[in-house]
């Protein structure tokens, strides 16, 4: 197992540092590394899956240096719930190499951006097969680092230029918070490993501390993209389309749920840290989806979807931590198809990625059409779609909570409520303009579909987008029972044996099966409502021709960017300045240091003058110091 | 031959190459032309960075506690200087020696008038530097550190850049008085010791017979303190380090830098707290509020530079700030921390100012926001200068990463508002290093640079294998802290449990 692990943890490393040492004018190699490595990754992956019962929980790890007592470990923890997120990340992972091989084809610097995606496949399994804090740091700010990369590929733009210096010094903001609280829970435990935490929280759970958990829980607000530090994920859509789908949807902003879920299995996490997760996370999930519709670049309004659902999983981690990772699950597989589609539109168009610039694709891409159907009915949550399942979990557990708890869980509740009826209004909005009707411009006009490289791909996951969700509600289980339906029975059981207890609760909840009625009917209000307002429009926005001031505050979704940008120029960088200037030149340089200078060659001229060699003043001098002599003496 | 012999010769060899190297040029000076003088100049630096990184795995497979492969050669019965490292100084060695090839490499490929004379002062320098971090004896450390201290200031006068006189006479002055002040704190120590001599062992059996006075502690560190805190460049003293570093040579600034700097610390860590415990004890707060300023008015004076060198100048001032916040900590947690990071940022600031002077000599440009749109004609430069920059702003994988979370985890205990502060730095680095590193490479080019940047050619080979040298040290101590961290955890850890015994 151990061989196994580190398999699938350094083979992409090693994959990366080949390419980066001798691949890097190579056309194809590169990528060919890349994918392979990818796909070993997965099959390893999927052996060790296959081969630990569902419950099995194996530990492993060496002491890679220790000083004093602090010792730092290296190892891996790989039970249910990594076995949950380790699926997710490869298999989707892989489907996105594959992807990015047809969606990368004219690009002029393929293996960077290979290479890249390799050392961000071995920064995220780092993650999810940490077995401590200081370990999950290491490879937090790892994927902090192939972000950065990965956004700027296409450097020579001022956007991707700006784009990537924000998502990292952003995600650096939170991780300050985050590793003060690794350190906090260092400093007061003695240990970051999670079985030993699991261990200490069982035998007294009052040792978890509320101040640790939200310093931690920055971490997560950076990662996860969450409010106050959401900023940085809608300008990330400046890197190219898979590494969006992978990175910035599918597995990377999700890492910040998966290190909530992990903390708050093992009891790390205090009742305050998670009704402020779950406010926080409500909030965007109704804004998000809101700013959502001030939108015209598909992939920015797909990037504010994934900060609503980021939101809504972060509502799961607040209220149960099985409920995040379901939905991370499943929305891991639709978002990441709802991506790749525009990418594969967007690669059709020759990079054209303003939707009323589209429109007509449905005759034109068949395939990636009937995909994005698919995972656009998973996202709005029809029933038997996957995004169904989760999502209405969230919501029913939302409302259960609300039902017994305080006014903060009503407001929770109904926020999460206002983004689900939104999520068809802002889904509709993309469909109807990209699919239906006649195309908007020339390049739409010659859209072809797109090579198997990239719909093949996109096949596998929309079935998952389909049918990902039954492996965790039903109980089809195939191959001697290691399949549940699509993903592997030990990968599932985390969720599924929470979630079915769950589900017995939730039933005795009264008005449970009316709100589920309900939210079905706003769903299909809501597709109607986007078709009425959006779906008769061609080539324009109604609501930014009816209404421009809403159209504009929606689109400047809050005035969080002005509000940063401002506070970049106008304080942070006029304090460095001052102090630049002012303090450090004029006041220590110039003032002290030149100025000591100064007094003391003034000094050293004074002394000078009074020793010249003239008889006149060798005089003066003996006479002077003959009469201080005989005032010494006398005196 | 035992292994332990041939080690004894190896310290030698990597203290006297450079010497008898410089000795050689100097003597046979106008016999030598330009490429001969490279030859010999590379040539030393090769046999001292070989000695020193096998001296360094020797050491750190078979450790031992308290100072090896002492040795004390002879030349026609005048004893040299004694020899011998321990876990603290060992480090420092293959930083020096690692540094040093780098720097002598950089130097045989750029075209410098008199090189003759440059290589004579790089390998008197670098001799001076190994022999600072060999030597056991206190005394011959302050004298091996004058010996590379003196180079800087002449290469600054006849190879410098822009503003030179001024910065190399600041320089002068500053670290003069602080090499002077640190010197009578280095007497006193030994006379109040009573001690025979001023080696490391003699010191400690002084101190062992006859305790220091908590009144003499508090004197002699607070001297100490003051004295290499001007050295490291501590605030409020650290005005001479940006603007001289930027005006030196290249080579020289690389090795001021990145190994010099260190000397301050390394002296703070291997006499000062052995010895003075207890003084480190009463000047801790102190010195932690100093070092803040460091990390957080540097740091912000950092983020608003234009000149590319200045501001990495003003970010190694800014980076100490950290190393002083480990010693201020006295924990083994905080100085091993401490020690990693002087490892990890000489090598990494070595590394960019070798590169900040490539990218300036290509762009004709030192401020920033006039350059912009280089990575398409310099891929490797780039790559280079973003592992160097990443490295520096503590990102996993490179030894400073270590040196970062290490000494922040043993501040929590020493006080948490310090610690949050100090961490700070983590912010503030990430913004001034990748605004930079956008600002050079990315985006579109500045007017100026458009012109001529069809012309501009990537890094030949030479300059490569010399930030190949550099990068691979970052990498293998980020992959291996254990290479210096374990000698280290079994000395500081009795280091530090007999000095609290002792206080």
């Amino acid at each position: 197992m151990d061989f196994q692990l580190s398999t699938i943890l350094f083979l992409p490393l090693l994959a990366s540092a080949t390419i980066v040492l001798f691949m890097r004018e190579c056309k194809w190699s590169g990528a060919v590394i890349s994918v392979g490595s990818a796909g070993i990754s997965l099959i390893v992956a999927l052996t060790a899956i296959f081969s630990s019962a569902p419950a099995d929980v194996y530990k492993t790890g060496f002491e890679l240096f220790k000083l004093g007592s602090f010792s730092m470990d290296f190892g891996f923890l790989f039970d249910s719930l990594t076995r949950n997120m380790l699926f997710v990340v490869c298999f989707v992972g892989f489907l996105i190499h594959v992807f990015s091989v047809g969606y990368m084809n004219d690009d002029s610097a393929k293996s960077r951006f290979f290479a890249g995606l390799s050392f961000f496949m071995f920064s995220m399994t780092g993650i999810v097969l940490a077995s401590n804090l200081f370990m999950m740091f290491l490879f937090w700010e790892l994927v902090g680092f192939s972000s950065y990369a990965l956004i700027a590929h296409y450097a020579d733009t001022p956007m991707a230029r700006e784009a990537s210096k924000k998502a990292f010094i952003v995600n650096r903001v939170g991780d300050f918070g985050f590793l003060l609280g690794i350190i906090f829970c260092q400093s007061l435990l003695g240990t970051t490993n999670f079985s030993e935490l699991a261990q200490i929280f069982q035998a007294d759970p009052t040792k978890a501390s509320t101040a640790m958990g939200l310093l931690i829980m920055c971490g997560f607000l950076g990662k996860s993209a969450q409010f106050p530090l959401h900023v940085w994920l809608a300008d990330a859509m400046a890197g190219p389309t898979p590494v969006s789908a992978l990175i910035h949807a599918a597995t990377m902003v999700a890492a910040g749920v998966f290190m909530m879920v992990r903390l708050s299995t093992i009891g790390f996490l205090t009742p305050c840290v998670l009704d402020t997760v779950a406010i926080l996370c409500a909030m965007m999930a109704f804004l998000a989806s809101l700013w959502a519709l001030g939108q015209s670049d598909i992939k920015k309004i797909l990037a504010y979807s994934t900060l609503a659902h980021l939101g809504l999983m972060g509502v799961g981690v607040g209220i149960g931590c099985e409920l995040a990772m379901f939905h991370l699950t499943t929305h891991a597989f639709f978002k990441a198809t709802l991506f790749l589609v525009a990418g594969s539109i967007i690669h059709a168009c020759h990079h054209e990625q303003d939707i009323f610039k589209m429109g007509g694709i449905f005759k034109r891409m068949p395939i990636t059409s009937l995909v994005a159907l698919i995972a656009s009915l998973s996202i709005i949550a029809i029933p038997f779609f996957s995004g169904y399942y989760s999502k209405e979990a969230i919501l029913t557990s939302a409302y259960a909570k609300a039902q017994v708890g305080s006014v903060f869980d009503n407001i929770v509740f109904w926020l999460v409520m206002g983004g689900a009826v939104l999520t068809p209004i802002y889904m509709g909005r993309l469909f109807f303009n990209v699919f239906l009707g006649a195309p908007n411009s020339e390049t739409a006009q010659k859209a072809k579909e797109s090579s198997l490289f990239m719909t093949i791909p996109l096949v596998i996951l929309a079935i998952y987008s389909l049918g990902g969700g039954w492996s965790f509600v039903s109980n089809m289980l195939w191959a001697d029972g290691k399949m549940d339906c699509l993903i592997p029975t030990s990968a599932t059981l985390f969720i599924e044996r929470a979630f079915t207890v769950r589900t017995e609760l939730l039933e005795k909840v009264s008005g449970i099966h009316t709100l589920e009625t309900i939210a079905l009917i706003s769903t299909i209000l809501g597709i109607v409502v986007a078709y009425i307002l959006y779906g008769r429009t061609k080539g324009y926005d109604i609501v930014e021709k009816k209404l421009p001031f809403l159209y504009e505050a929606l689109n400047k979704h809050g005035w969080f960017d002005d509000i940063y940008n401002w506070y970049v120029a106008k304080v942070q960088q006029r304090i460095a300045t001052f102090l630049a200037t002012f303090v450090d030149l004029l006041l220590v340089e110039l003032l002290i240091v030149r100025g000591l200078g100064i007094v003391s060659s003034v000094l050293g001229y004074g002394f000078k003058r009074m020793h010249d060699v003239s008889a006149n003043s060798q005089v003066k001098w003996l006479v002077g110091g003959v009469i201080v002599l005989l005032i010494l003496i006398f005196a | 031959m035992e292994m332990n012999e041939i080690c004894k010769i190896l310290i030698n060899a990597s203290v006297y190459a450079p010497i008898m190297g410089a000795v050689l040029l100097a003597i046979f000076f106008p016999f030598f032309g330009n490429r001969g003088a490279r030859v010999v100049g590379v040539g030393a630096s090769i046999i001292s960075f070989v000695s020193a990184i096998v001296l360094w795995f020797e050491f750190a497979g078979n450790y031992s506690v308290g100072i090896t492969f002492v040795s004390t050669p002879l030349l026609f019965d005048i004893p040299l200087p004694p020899l011998g490292v321990n876990a603290i100084s060992m480090p420092m060695l293959a930083l020096a020696g690692i540094v040093g090839l780098a720097s002598a490499l950089w130097a045989s490929r750029t075209d410098i008038g008199n090189a003759r004379l440059y290589f004579l002062l790089l390998l008197v320098m670098q001799g001076g530097l190994m022999g600072a971090f060999a030597t056991t004896n206190v005394l011959w450390m302050y004298m091996f550190h004058e010996f590379a201290l003196v180079p800087t200031f002449v290469a600054t006068i006849l190879w410098g850049g822009a503003g030179k006189r001024m910065a190399s006479m600041q320089m002068a002055i500053y670290l003069t008085l602080g090499a002077l002040v640190s010197l009578v704190g280095i007497i006193a120590l030994y006379a109040q010791l009573n001690a025979t001599d001023f080696n490391l062992y003699s010191l400690a059996v002084a101190l062992a017979k006859s305790p220091l006075s908590a009144g003499w502690q508090y004197k002699i560190f607070g001297l100490l303190m003051f004295g290499l805190g001007t050295l490291v460049s501590l605030f409020p003293f650290y005005s001479w380090a940006p603007r001289a570093y930027s005006a030196a040579p290249t080579s020289f600034a690389m090795l001021h830098a990145g190994v010099l700097k260190k000397f301050g610390l390394y002296v703070l860590i291997q006499v000062g707290l052995p010895f003075l415990a207890g003084g480190c004890l009463d000047w801790s707060k102190v010195m932690a509020i100093l070092a803040l300023f460091n990390v957080i008015f540097i740091g912000l004076v950092t983020m608003a530079q234009k000149d590319l060198k200045l501001m990495i100048s003003y970010s190694s001032v800014a980076h100490m700030g950290l190393c002083f916040l480990g010693i201020a900590t006295m924990s083994v947690l905080g100085i091993g921390g401490a020690i990693l990071l002087m490892f990890g940022h000489g090598v990494s600031v070595a590394l960019l100012f070798m590169l900040s002077n490539a990218i300036v000599n290509r762009s004709g440009q030192w401020d920033m926001s006039q350059m912009g749109g280089l990575y398409k004609q310099t891929p490797v430069l780039a790559s280079f200068f973003l592992a160097g920059t990443l490295a520096s702003l503590g990102l996993p994988m490179f030894a400073n990463f270590w040196g970062e979370l290490t000494i922040l985890t043993s501040l929590w205990d020493f006080s948490p508002v310090i610690c949050a502060l100090g961490a700070t730095g983590l912010v503030i680095s990430a913004i001034y290093g990748l605004r930079a590193f956008a600002n050079i490479f990315m985006g579109s080019p500045s007017e100026k640079l458009s012109l001529k940047i069809r012309s501009i050619e990537d890094l030949n080979w030479k300059e490569k294998l010399s930030a190949v040298v550099l990068l691979s040290a970052l990498v293998f101590v980020g992959f291996c802290p254990s290479s210096i961290t374990e000698s280290l955890n079994a000395n500081l850890s009795q280091l530090l449990t007999t000095t609290i015994q002792s206080k």
